[in-house]
């Protein structure tokens, strides 16, 4: 089977296996043949479904030859990150405190993947419990295909991996401050955060429950479109939950004309923001614009607060989940996870209030400039992947602390912060080679707008068409 | 803003029952400092009408759904 196949989108391949063009279980076979050559160094997955995968693929196609396909992703190979519980397959976490743990029921996003004819392949690496900062991950050190040197991102690492390196046909992460866009952005493929309260969260392992996002990582719009529409709308489990109020892929190909679109100024031309990527940014408005949008500068001004508002808030959220863990098996948890959860449980209450204002100040602010322009752009994070070393370095001052944690997460915790979705797609590379990534963020429930825009400039450029270099 | 000590994180962990190696306290000393520091800022700032509620504000009842 050839490389195009395997790089082809899920909305292809799922007509292609409609088609008779190809077997559920040829494709199948031939991501398994893929994951034993490069993730032996990528370090995607944590665990490889094979045999059951092969199993359902052959069982897939049979039920086609009869004329029953399940559902749009009928046969296709997909993986997700392992955070989502799996029934009768260990979901870790990422982490030696979940390491033996198989839940009894899949999370309801995997059952609506499966019940939409997807083939499950295998369960994704993360930073432990989703929280990044992870210093040594126990089911390997996740690599960026684009330079094995570098970081993935995350902490959806694997889904940015999968997805980048054709390891699946798409996959699923989870985005609580950026987990999705992150590895998204430095892995060089299309990340969705949907908006909060459109995805069930059930059996999903929680980081912090007001901004938790279980969103797609896939290698076009269209794919990041096609799998929101299978996970999105009520469960019945999680109570925020309401329904879409429209098809995501209703209005994806009407293109970029007629809509507004707003540059964050304090994203962009913040001193943090590499020179590459800045440039790289301004030249995606400038693309939106002469595809027909009007593209202004926005001023939002507490953007630069919204990391560490973030962290005050979703970290003392998952430190009060994990502190009974945390204080009966403390060496169990990776140094890094300890050391920011512990932090956050020494955070004083009277500081996590003025952080909860803090939210709703920066909330109301990019909503209402979202009440001027269609959808917000601005760079995915400041900087393309850094080496992996830089991460593991020892924090020795306030100061290191401040610029590790906080500054780069300003660039995507705004979205978290106001519920909104956002998502991040390839806008060119450094010279280095490195992926850079454009986020936009649009109004809460209004993917349609948000997809549109995003499906608008991935076909008026050719970043999609690069491929990492990978090595056996 | 005075900067906590290892010693004394090593005593606010105690505290909530979480037990801290050498290692743990000095690095966490850093985070706390950082974030105290930053967090700081916000009492600059007019938050007296920002309602402090984790999930925006309830939207209109949908039209149309397309979910399952």
């Amino acid at each position: 089977m050839t490389d195009d196949l395997v790089y082809r989108s899920a909305a292809d391949l799922a007509g292609l296996i409609r088609a008779g063009r190809v077997s559920s279980a040829e494709l199948v076979q031939a991501y398994l043949g893929r994951i034993d050559r490069f993730d032996r160094v990528l370090h995607a997955y944590i665990t490889v479904c094979g045999e059951r995968a092969l199993a359902e693929a052959k069982a897939a196609d049979r039920a086609l030859a009869q004329g029953r396909a399940a559902g749009p992703l009928h046969g296709v190979p997909f993986a997700v990150k392992d955070q989502f519980d799996t029934a009768g397959i260990r979901t870790t976490s990422g982490s030696r405190v979940h390491a033996d743990r198989v839940p009894e029921q899949d999370a309801t996003v995997v059952a609506r993947l499966r019940a939409a004819g997807g083939i499950l392949l295998g369960k994704l690496n993360l930073t432990e419990f989703a929280l990044g900062g992870t210093l040594t991950y126990p089911f390997g050190q996740p690599c960026n295909p684009w330079d094995r040197t570098r970081e993935t991102g995350g902490s959806s690492s694997g889904s940015g991996i999968a997805a980048a390196a054709a390891l699946a046909a798409a996959t699923l992460g989870e985005d609580t401050g950026g987990s999705v866009r992150s590895p998204a952005s430095w892995c060089g493929v299309v990340g969705l955060r949907p908006t909060w309260g459109l995805v069930p969260r059930s059996g999903c392992v929680p980081v912090a429950w007001s901004m938790d996002a279980p969103g797609p990582l896939t290698r076009s719009v269209e794919d990041a479109a096609l799998l929101l529409s299978i996970i999105s709308g009520p469960d019945g489990r999680d109570p925020w939950v309401t329904p879409a109020r429209q098809d995501p892929r209703a209005d994806l190909d009407r293109g970029a004309g007629g809509l507004s679109i707003g540059v964050v100024t304090q994203l962009v031309d913040s001193p943090d923001t590499d020179v590459e990527v800045r440039a790289a940014v301004r030249t995606a408005g400038e693309r939106l614009r002469a595809l027909g949008s009007r593209v202004e500068d926005v001023s939002l001004p507490l953007v630069p607060l919204a990391g560490a508002v973030f962290m005050a808030l979703a970290d003392s959220e998952a430190a009060a989940w994990h502190h009974p863990t945390l204080a009966t098996r403390g060496s169990d948890y990776d140094a890094g996870t300890r050391r920011r959860l512990v932090t956050a449980a020494l955070l004083p209450v009277t500081l996590g209030q003025q952080a909860a204002r803090a939210r709703a100040a920066i909330r109301a602010d990019l909503l209402r400039a979202l009440e001027r322009v269609d959808v917000l752009l601005a760079p995915t994070g400041p900087t393309p992947a850094p080496p992996i070393a830089s991460a593991q370095a020892p924090i020795a001052s306030r100061a290191e602390a401040a610029r590790r944690f906080f500054n780069r997460r300003s660039y995507t915790t705004p979205a978290s912060l106001a519920g909104a979705p956002a998502l991040s797609l390839p806008c060119g590379f450094t010279a280095g080679g490195l992926p850079i990534g454009l986020q936009l963020i649009g109004r809460r429930f209004d993917e349609a707008t948000l997809l549109r825009v995003a499906r608008a400039y991935e076909r008026a450029t050719d970043w999609r068409t690069r491929r990492p270099p990978l090595q056996d | 803003m005075p900067e906590l000590s290892p010693a004394e994180v090593g005593a606010l962990a105690a505290a909530v029952g979480l037990r801290l190696d050498d290692p743990d306290r000095a690095e966490i000393a850093h985070r706390l400092n950082a974030f105290l520091e930053v967090l700081a800022a916000l009492a600059s700032l007019d938050l007296s009408d920002a309602e402090p509620s984790p999930v925006p504000a309830p939207t209109p009842a949908p039209t149309e759904s397309i979910g399952q």
